[in-house]
């Protein structure tokens, strides 16, 4: 266990996940309760359009996938409110539309892209030193935000209409959740992958659901699980030389299982 | 100053099909208001817009001289119906804790006002329709506003219970010196409760004290039924 802990890659890995892991636990409680699943999903493949734009262009591609990750958050927002067009509608023409733009850019460049593959499916190896500073400075950023706003945030997912009449900014608060959750999820998508991050932002919270009858239990359980389900995954796909990101989701529908066999025993017994 | 001035509203959704037309009326600062309508005539609209959730498309409100949005924080709000995920872990006392700073003991003093105490550590998930709205009153009561706005509040509550709601109802309107604005669709509620009543399909029809507004022609009018009105008084 201790020779994990030596080794730079798995430093770099587990500093970034404990930043990470409880952040998408914490977003995931409100995201569950506002049914917003897919927008996770929809902006964790959509920011593979500034993952190609930055591969064309020489930059790092972390950078521009957060630019189009929030850009893509904010036109969510704005064509939800202030268009007919029904929120699943718009995320999946969102989604599409940016994972296709992602695809033609990248064909325009010759050779294998190792940096896509990474952000397809998530790798450890991939993480830097400068990768954990940002991911660290800005999970403390959004999670020192959702601290200070918590009711608000709380309230408004619950019902928009409570909230307004309680005097919170509606609009504003919502927008400023859209684009932290934005951050988030491309945070997530160097640790996991595109494909797999929106289930650390789902299946802990989903699981917490299952034991909990007060908010402040189920957010503490959804951590716990969160952290759990990485570390465990990590651990596993080190001694047994599995991709890490599929390991950690993979860990955390295990915990999801358990939990719930506990549950239909123990309601059952 | 009244409590509420309407001056010429007019709301539609889409341009062209309005809801609500021309409707002015006050709404004095003493007493339960009840606006009465068919379904469809506009009344939920309206108290939308007379607590800020909509911006009139034409026309003027003032809550005590100011704008309905600068009053937010003086109106508690009671809507039809909350929709949320039924499963979701959170407790009546923390639900109510998320509306404002007012403290624990106070809270527990309004739900024992409203007669819910007792599901202060309940699931508000796991609540009946009839003790839903009591945690919502309790909920609108915290901040103690000066107008108490309800949108249709005994939909989904049983004849008792409904009763019980009306008799809650006007022991808050004595107890806590609030305005009650009151949406229905039920003509019966008028007599329960009502100080004054207000007609509406799409237009205004009658204002009034629902003695003497209250008329068979008012209600043919408005529901486009006979309709005759009979006072029961049961022991």
């Amino acid at each position: 266990m201790l020779e994990l802990l030596q080794l730079e890659f798995m430093q770099r890995a587990l500093i970034a996940g404990i930043f990470l892991a409880p952040l998408l636990a914490l977003l995931g409680s409100f995201v569950t309760l506002r049914k917003m699943s897919f927008f996770a999903d929809g902006i964790a493949h959509a920011s593979l359009l500034g993952v190609a734009v930055s591969i064309l262009v020489g930059v790092a591609p972390f950078g521009g996938a957060l630019v189009i990750g929030v850009f893509f958050g904010v036109l969510i927002f704005l064509l939800e409110r202030y268009t007919s067009i029904a929120s699943d509608a718009v995320i999946g023409i969102i989604f599409t539309t940016g994972l296709a733009l992602g695809i033609i850019l990248i064909s325009l460049q010759p050779g294998y892209q190792p940096d896509l593959i990474s952000f397809l499916f998530g790798n450890i190896l991939a993480i830097t030193w400068s990768n954990v500073w940002i991911i660290s400075v800005l999970s403390v950023g959004i999670l020192s935000t959702i601290t200070l706003m918590f009711k608000k945030f709380t309230l408004t997912s619950l019902s928009e209409e409570l909230a307004w009449t309680s005097g919170i900014p509606t609009t504003y608060v919502n927008l400023l959740f859209y684009v932290l959750l934005s951050v988030a999820v491309v945070l997530g998508v160097k640790l996991l992958g595109i494909v797999l991050v929106s289930a650390l932002l789902i299946t802990p919270p989903v699981t917490a659901k299952l034991i909990t009858s007060s908010f402040r239990s189920y957010v503490v359980c959804s951590v716990a699980f969160s952290l759990i389900a990485f570390i465990g995954g990590l651990i596993v796909s080190y001694y047994f030389d599995l991709p890490s990101g599929a390991s950690i989701v993979v860990s955390a529908s295990g915990v999801f299982m358990l939990v719930l066999i506990y549950t239909k025993m123990f309601n059952d017994a | 100053m009244y409590a509420i001035e309407i001056n010429n509203v007019s709301f539609e959704y889409i341009q062209g099909a309005p809801v609500i037309e021309n409707i002015s009326f006050i709404i004095p600062k003493k007493g339960t208001t009840i606006l009465i309508g068919p379904n469809g005539s506009g009344k939920t609209t309206l108290l939308k817009i007379m607590i800020g959730l909509l911006e009139p498309t034409s026309g003027i409100i003032h809550i005590h001289g100011k704008k309905p949005k600068e009053m937010r924080k003086s109106i508690g709000y009671v809507p039809q119906k909350l929709y949320f995920d039924k499963t979701f872990p959170i407790t009546v006392m923390e639900f109510l804790q998320l509306a404002d700073t007012t403290p624990k003991d106070e809270i527990l003093d309004i739900l024992e006002s409203v007669g819910a105490k007792d599901l202060v550590d309940s699931r508000i998930g796991e609540l009946s329709e009839g003790q839903l709205q009591r945690t919502l009153i309790a909920r609108s009561l915290l901040g103690k506003p000066k107008i108490l706005f309800l949108d249709e509040p005994v939909s989904g509550i049983d004849i008792g219970g409904e009763q019980n709601f009306y008799e809650l109802i006007k022991s808050i309107q004595g107890d806590h010196d609030v305005t009650v604005v009151m949406v229905s669709h039920e003509v019966n509620v008028v007599s329960q409760i009502a100080d004054k009543v207000i007609c509406i399909n799409k237009e205004m029809l009658c204002s009034g004290e629902p003695s003497t507004t209250l008329l068979p022609e008012v209600i043919r009018q408005l529901y486009g039924k006979n309709v005759s009105l009979y006072e029961h008084r049961c022991k």
